[in-house]
């Protein structure tokens, strides 16, 4: 015990990775978008004005942290090889972040659902690039049951 | 930086000395001088180099955070003394 205590380095190093969290996971953009879609749903079913008032405030609020869950994944999660392997990421990410940005501006439920559709194909992108795998951390067995 | 490098390694670095094309080097991170890195040398000019994981895909690395000035490379990862069944040299 005493000499494992005097060999163990004193010194930590990361071999890999980021310095973030290394976390990344299109869900994260896909529930704000979520909540976009029902905001306007309920926006659409209400006749309350001050109630429209606030849903519009939050679906803003909403549009916007979706765009930048993208942001993170196209800037930090996406890299060289991946964009080399899957050249649509790129256009994707962008798209998709435009998107955001008329989800932000419109109560179209239309325009929400082709957000939802987008971030699911980079989605799509993020499983075969191995993501779930190299970014998340597993569920206990027992949480899953 | 596996297969050569896993969590929970215990590796003996030798300070100094210019690093080279190749080798295993201890860095510090350009955007946090407290954070240290183990990456490679993957080009040396002129009082800067530029280190790369060995799993481009999983790594975050000079393509992210640019060239590292030769004065943050601190040293060369010589050895593994640890743990036991995987002790040797680092190539």
């Amino acid at each position: 015990m005493f000499l494992t205590r005097l060999l163990k380095p004193t010194v930590t190093a990361s071999a890999h990775c980021d310095l973030p969290c290394g976390v990344y996971d299109p869900e994260q953009a896909r529930i704000e978008a979520e909540s976009c879609y029902k905001i306007i749903e309920k926006y659409n079913g209400s006749n309350d004005e001050q109630f429209k008032i606030r849903a519009i405030a939050i679906k803003e609020e909403r549009a916007e942290l979706a765009k930048h869950h993208i942001d993170v994944l196209w800037s930090d999660y996406f890299k060289p090889e991946h964009v080399q392997k899957y050249p649509e990421i790129t256009e994707l990410c962008w798209k998709a972040a435009k998107q955001c940005s008329k989800v932000k501006g419109s109560l179209d439920l239309g325009e929400a659902r082709t957000l939802l559709e987008m971030i699911d194909k980079i989605a799509d992108v993020w499983t075969k690039a191995g993501g779930p795998q190299a970014t998340r951390v597993a569920k206990a067995a027992a949480a899953r049951a | 930086m596996e297969p050569v490098l896993r969590e929970g390694d215990w590796i003996v670095v030798s300070l100094g000395r210019r690093p080279r094309v190749g080798e295993v080097v201890l860095v510090r991170d350009p955007r946090d001088a407290e954070h240290l890195m183990l990456k490679r040398v993957a080009e040396v000019t002129d009082g800067v180099c530029k280190v790369l994981g060995d799993r481009p895909e999983e790594s975050t690395d000079s393509r992210t955070f640019g060239p590292v000035r030769l004065a943050d490379v601190l040293g060369r990862a010589l050895f593994r003394y640890g743990p036991v069944g995987r002790i040797g040299w680092i190539w």
